[in-house]
């Protein structure tokens, strides 16, 4: 009869740095929807002590109560429209709530002179007004690109009018000049392509040396005496003007103040730089990263085309990227530092910001590139780091199904359920492990008892016969790399590179003998 | 023949004081006929928007900076500053539910009642300017309305006001003043991102600041998951900041409630 002892090793593995005494979750109170907090906060589900004195409550969802259902704000002066948002919010701003969207609502286009917009027609009026034009509402356009399109391709040019005896122009579009010039009655005679400084018209708008920026429009224009946007601002076509501030003979840019110009017939309309900071072309293109601003420089035109990349470090305006201020290495199989975060760079207008992804590692950031004829240009977000349910999966694909989840797979590693290959969160989340229980349930999943069989010699010694593989350094490895992949749990490494003060793991061994 | 010399003498310097005086009545006009050019020169319009734009634009300013409230309620306490929650939610995992829609309409309402006081000021300080001016001027009760629009803050003070000197008589019911400001457009924009934010549970900043070049929106996070927008003008360097707290993603698997 053999003599079997059999040596149980019960390997403990986990997270040595909880602070137990806090957070534990107060005894169980009642949670009620509750209109009004004791915050000033509407409609949220809260402890009933949360809820501010004479408030309305309900032991139910906010979404099954009436006082606290969701609907549509109406701002019947401003005629927009907010969804989501409770009766009580709604009434103490003084809007209109309904339970569903109301007709006020529905969406049409506003066409505002060169502009328009997909909005309700109690905004359409609204912006009309503000601009000073007649309403042009479409009720049967019913998407916004359709209505972008209406006003793309419209008519512009000068429209001569007479105002107080004097004959004078606004350059617009003929649908205006034919309506109302400035909302008003007005009729005007309207010449397709002509600025109202051509000669021809005999109005009393003349060429000036001044510049503006137009709303909506990237580059920078003359402007007329009258006030008009006149052809994009070039320094070779400003009118020069005598000793006693008279404009001299136009001569050879005639032509530049009585046609209107494309923006391809304009100084220098393939410059990759897109003229930035140039003094003398406000051909600005805010896809090669310049726009129309003011100048800060004290000669020059009034306003210039802004140079919007951050050149310093080699970006474009409106490029993002990712980064990390870690300074614990992350490894290979997505465990990383305890408190680390990521981070999206955004480059705008010559400056960049910084976005934090959520904390605890909840979103992570992820970016690629297009290829421009510029060269590269990057684009970064940050994303939900899906890890929740990694430690459920028990077989390959259904742990790498990307459409679902955010894991990776290890073969040959039990954890959770599965005893064929273990599913980890391909990014580790963070935990709150200094207070709650919550941290250790987490950590504890990568808990582990492997049982080692050995049979005794009949002249001493014993032999391993099953379980051998939890006896090499390997193995306890292997548990404390699905430990921080779970979490930040087990042996880690801090955002700013130092080792916790614990080992963070346990090895416990236990004989037992039949 | 010396007799003609001292004629001409005293003509040329009767000829010197006449342009000396001349001289001194271009240079000294407008103290020795304060009255008459100064009235012709006033503008009450100015005055008021002088005397009312400081007090305007620093009441704007301390609303921007706590999401629109001068007393904010339902705020979040960041960097010990209030910060408004335009929409929010205690919850893990779900959208945030609109605190505050139409927060042009609330700011409008706290800027009126906030710039009230000084408005009334104003105008006793507009009466007291006339009658500096020699005028007799009288004011019934002021009545003012803000309105943030496009490009401005507009600011009307509706009034019977008149003003009289010797046989004329001038008579104002009401002044129109703007200030130059981009609010609106901050306003319209952090409106629609709370909306995004109570749909969709998070927005995307980089595609507005693609979309509107003037614009330049920060969005900083809590670890607790609330979101602090700070939306500015670039060209004019207005801000607006707001809060949210949306779609927060719990540390570890949520069981530990906030």
């Amino acid at each position: 009869m053999k003599d079997k002892i059999i040596l149980t090793a019960l390997v403990m593995v986990a997270v040595a740095v909880f602070a137990l005494s806090a957070g534990f979750s107060d005894a169980a109170e009642q949670k009620v929807c509750c209109e009004k907090t004791v915050n000033s906060l509407l409609c949220q589900e809260v402890g009933e002590s949360q809820c501010a004195a004479g408030s309305k409550k309900s032991p139910t969802a906010c979404a099954s109560t009436d006082f606290c259902r969701l609907g549509t704000c109406y701002d019947s002066i401003e005629g927009t429209c907010i969804d989501n948002t409770p009766k009580i919010a709604c009434n103490a701003a003084g809007g209109v709530w309904n339970k569903t969207s109301p007709p006020q609502c529905s969406l049409g286009c506003c066409i505002l002179g060169d502009q328009a917009a997909f909005v309700s027609l109690v905004r359409c009026k609204r912006l009309s007004g503000l601009s000073g034009l007649q309403t042009n509402y479409r009720k049967d356009v019913t998407d916004e690109v359709q209505c972008v399109n209406l006003v793309r391709n419209q008519d512009k040019g000068a429209c001569v009018y007479e105002s107080e005896f004097v004959k004078t122009c606004k350059f617009t579009t003929r649908a205006e000049c034919s309506g109302g010039v400035n909302g008003t009655s007005l009729k005007g005679q309207f010449f397709k392509d002509k600025l109202c400084s051509a000669e021809e018209l005999g109005t009393n708008c003349a060429p000036t040396s001044k510049t503006t920026c137009v709303s909506g429009k990237d580059e920078v224009y003359f402007i007329d005496s009258c006030g008009n946007p006149a052809n994009i601002f070039d320094a070779s076509k400003a009118p020069a003007y005598d000793s006693q501030k008279k404009i001299r003979n136009l001569g050879g840019i005639k032509d530049y103040w009585t046609n209107a110009k494309r923006k391809e017939q304009s100084c220098n309309p393939s410059a990759l730089s897109g003229n930035a900071e140039s003094s003398t072309c406000g051909n600005c293109n805010y896809l090669a990263g310049s726009y129309c601003r003011a100048s800060n420089k004290r000669t020059g035109p009034e306003n210039i085309c802004a140079d919007l990349n951050c050149k310093s470090i080699g970006k474009k305006h409106g490029e993002s990227w990712c980064a990390s201020a870690d300074k614990g290495i992350s490894d290979s199989n997505g465990k990383k530092p305890v408190g680390s975060r990521y981070f999206k760079n955004i480059c705008v207008n010559g400056e960049v910001i910084v976005e934090a992804c959520d904390d605890f590692r909840q979103q992570e950031c992820i970016q690629d590139a297009i290829q421009t004829s510029a060269g590269p240009f990057s684009q970064a977000a940050c994303k939900v780091n899906r890890w929740r349910d990694c430690i459920a999966q028990d077989n390959e694909p259904d742990c790498l199904n990307s459409d679902k989840r955010d894991c990776t797979w290890n073969p040959g590693l039990s954890a959770g359920n599965s005893t064929n290959g273990a599913c980890l969160p391909l990014v580790s989340p963070g935990l709150k492990f200094w207070e709650g229980e919550e941290a250790r349930a987490a950590c504890s999943l990568g808990n582990a008892a492997c049982v080692v069989q050995f049979e005794k010699g009949l002249f001493g010694g014993k032999e391993c016969k099953s379980g051998c593989e939890c006896l090499k350094s390997d193995w306890v490895s292997d548990r404390q790399n699905i430990c921080m992949a779970l979490g930040d749990c087990g042996p880690g490494i801090n955002w700013i590179g130092e080792r916790g003060y614990k080992q963070g793991f346990s090895v416990t061994e236990e004989k037992k003998s039949d | 023949m010396l007799k003609k010399r001292g004629q001409v003498a005293i003509f040329v310097i009767i000829a010197i004081l006449i342009v000396i005086g001349i001289i001194l009545l271009f240079l000294y006009k407008d103290r020795l006929f304060p009255g008459k050019e100064g009235a012709e020169a006033f503008s009450p319009e100015s005055y008021l928007k002088s005397c009312i734009e400081p007090y305007i634009k620093n009441s704007l300013a301390i609303q921007a900076k706590q999401g629109g409230f001068i007393a904010p309620e339902g705020y979040l306490d960041y960097k010990n500053e209030k910060i408004t929650y335009i929409c929010y939610t205690n919850e893990y995992f779900k959208p945030c539910v609109v605190q505050r829609p139409m927060i042009k309409a609330q700011m409008e309402k706290e800027l009126e009642a906030s710039v009230l006081g000084r408005a009334r000021g104003c105008v006793e300080s507009l009466i007291g300017e006339y009658k500096n001016r020699g005028f007799s001027a009288n004011a019934g009760e002021v009545k003012n309305k803000v309105e943030i629009l496009p490009g401005k803050i507009g600011v009307s003070f509706t009034m019977p006001l008149t003003v009289t000197k010797e046989t004329s008589t001038q008579r104002f019911d009401r002044f129109d003043i703007g200030i130059k400001s981009e609010m609106y457009d901050l306003l319209l924009i952090s409106e629609n991102i709370a909306s995004f934010e109570a749909e969709f549970g998070d927005s995307e900043i980089t595609s507005y600041m693609q979309y509107y070049p003037d614009l330049k929106i920060e969005k900083d996070k809590t670890a607790e998951g609330s979101k602090i927008y700070t939306v500015t003008n670039v060209a004019t360097k207005e801000k607006f900041r707001f809060a949210t707290r949306s779609l927060v993603w719990s540390p570890g698997y949520g069981v530990d409630e906030k």
